[in-house]
């Protein structure tokens, strides 16, 4: 890296991203509308079913993980489809830039909507749905932050190589991703329910050994030994094998002229 | 010197369709370019301008050949190289909803720039192309000719050696056209920039490019200056005398530099290599007596008849 020049690119894309965000209604939707519509939805549904306080609490962290992680990757996934529906990808590749500039710097702003998201939800469960958010304590929660940042981070790639091969119909990828994981990893219920088969398939997600790890601080078991050395390597290997995808369809892209057609 | 483009044997293929045959795109392409020259890249659309100029711009990958721009190879050396050229194409294509200013740092910052020489580029940019009126339009506000003023700006807001134009006029006014080729003459000028530009306009070929290339069917089938072409495809400028009684009685096929003459009554059109410079001689041979050619016309050979012969 050559600071202050990597930084200055870095930069570009987090502003980028945050104008764009800034000037999008939608945006507005996405962190403040839709996340509280899931929380009043889910909490009341709870009510009606009258379901205990720790049940209450484990679909809680569901919902409010599933909607952290959403906004959180869309930045990243928007990166390069913000460039494709402009028609301007080829000028930003045209620029001496890496992936990492790419991949940081709308990360960032992913970063700290789904934070806020967090913040959000989080609050609205305490203060409506008498959730009590602190119980992890300080270490435990930024160490779901964290897993869940990192499974945003791995479904933003993952989009981000999509588009580059694919392009704008990847766009359906950025949704389509995240639920399947969310499915899987047990979101609104213990793996344990899953049918045989898919089962198996949760294990090989690290949001479902994050989930877990958050889970069990409410008196929820743990089926694996150690869900965090799990999660988080499992969560390394995804990242560096998605970075490594990207790259390959971005050489892929020179090849065929994909960064051109995407740019007509 | 070491041309500031050296190409050679450049060939490119696209797949049409998962199943469907590769088709060749560019053949065997040799270029070379010399440093501060404005060059041209002429061809009727599909004739593969934009794929070549893509290649030297790194922006796609030959599949056979080799290419050097300001002595970096376009493919082992993208990175570098692009910190040292730009490119602008027709149909500007920035995003929508942010504003003049905000687009030029964006790419600012793309390469490198931040601080007060970000803020001081981006102000020299808006002055040059006359955009501070607009800076805080966004781009989707803009008009055809701004956009294009825009895209412009943007190509220099690295201060490149180099600059790729992808048809830069294409979907302007005359008006606009105009301005924009004055400010590319301007830049050539008095920057020393060298710029490759393609495009299928033969008069703003003839207006920019001291040298250009002939692109048919991805094929380079001649390169040269006006002058040279002129000489390699035997086509001479057009000279018409017109006399008061009659053509002279001279043999016009033996008069100095004539090609080709014909004769009708009161009038002789002539083909001749370098009109202007034998177009004295010419008159001296026909006026007798003197006062016969009541009027001379002399028209140079343009890109057309040139463009027209390679190609057909």
């Amino acid at each position: 890296m050559r600071l202050p020049t990597d930084f200055y690119k870095i930069w570009a894309f987090a502003a980028r991203s945050a104008l764009v965000n800034r000037r999008n209604v939608f945006a507005v939707f996405e962190m403040l509308f839709w996340p509280g519509v899931a929380i009043f939805s889910v909490g009341l549904l709870t009510r009606f079913l009258k379901l205990d306080p720790e049940t209450v609490t484990f679909i809680l962290i569901g919902a409010v993980s599933m909607n952290t992680i959403q906004i959180a990757q869309l930045d990243l996934s928007y990166a390069l489809l913000y460039s494709v529906w402009a028609k301007s990808l080829k000028h930003e590749f045209m620029a001496p830039i890496r992936l990492t500039h790419i991949l940081i710097g709308s990360g960032l702003v992913g970063l700290i909507r789904g934070f806020l998201v967090f913040v959000v939800m989080g609050l609205l469960s305490m203060w409506l749905f008498d959730m009590d958010l602190g119980r992890p304590g300080t270490g435990g929660l930024l160490i779901f932050m964290a897993g869940m940042f990192l499974n945003a981070a791995i479904i933003g790639a993952l989009v981000l190589a999509l588009v580059l091969r694919f392009g704008q119909r990847a766009e359906v990828a950025a949704w389509a991703f995240s639920y399947l994981m969310l499915l899987l990893c047990g979101l609104y219920y213990p793996v344990s329910v899953l049918p045989p088969g898919v089962r198996e398939l949760a294990q090989i997600i690290p949001l479902t050994y994050f989930l877990e790890y958050f889970r069990h601080f409410y008196g929820f078991p743990l089926h694996s030994t150690r869900p965090l050395l799990y999660g988080f390597s499992q969560s390394v290997i995804y990242l560096g094998l998605c970075y490594l995808l990207v790259q390959y369809t971005l050489r892929s892209a020179l090849q065929r002229g994909t960064l051109l057609r995407l740019s007509e | 010197m070491q041309p500031a483009i050296f190409a050679e044997g450049i060939s490119k293929s696209f797949k049409t369709g998962f199943f469907g045959p590769r088709k060749q795109v560019l053949h065997n392409v040799d270029l070379e370019v010399s440093p501060g020259a404005i060059f041209g890249i002429l061809g009727p659309n599909g004739a593969g301008k934009t794929t070549l100029i893509s290649i030297l711009a790194t922006l796609l990958r030959p599949d056979a050949g080799q290419a050097r721009v300001l002595g970096l190879d376009v493919v082992q050396d993208a990175g570098r190289l692009r910190e040292r050229v730009n490119l602008a194409a027709s149909g500007a294509h920035f995003l929508w909803c942010l504003t003049v200013e905000e687009n030029l740092r964006f790419y600012g910052r793309l390469y490198g720039l931040g601080g007060r020489a970000l803020v001081a580029k981006v102000e020299e940019l808006l002055e040059l192309f006359e955009l501070q009126p607009h800076r805080r339009v966004t781009f989707e506000r803009l008009s055809t000719g701004l956009k294009q003023r825009l895209a412009l700006a943007k190509a220099l807001i690295n201060t490149p050696e180099l600059l790729f134009l992808d048809e830069p006029t294409t979907g302007l006014d005359p008006e606009m056209s105009r301005h924009l080729r004055g400010e590319i003459l301007r830049l050539n000028r008095d920057a020393g920039l060298t710029i490759l530009l393609t495009t299928h306009n033969l008069r703003e070929a003839e207006m920019l490019c001291g040298e250009v290339a002939f692109l048919k069917e991805g094929r380079l089938l001649a390169r040269g200056t006006m002058p040279e072409l002129q000489e390699r495809l035997g086509l001479g400028d057009h000279v018409s005398l017109f006399f008061r009684d009659g053509a002279a009685a001279v043999d016009y096929g033996q008069l100095p530099g004539v090609l080709t003459y014909n004769l009708q009554d009161n009038r002789v059109d002539l083909r001749v290599d370098r009109g202007e410079e034998r177009l004295a001689a010419i008159l001296e041979a026909v006026s007798q007596p003197p006062g016969q050619v009541i009027k001379v016309r002399l028209q140079e050979v343009d890109l057309a008849e040139i463009y027209h012969e390679i190609t057909h």
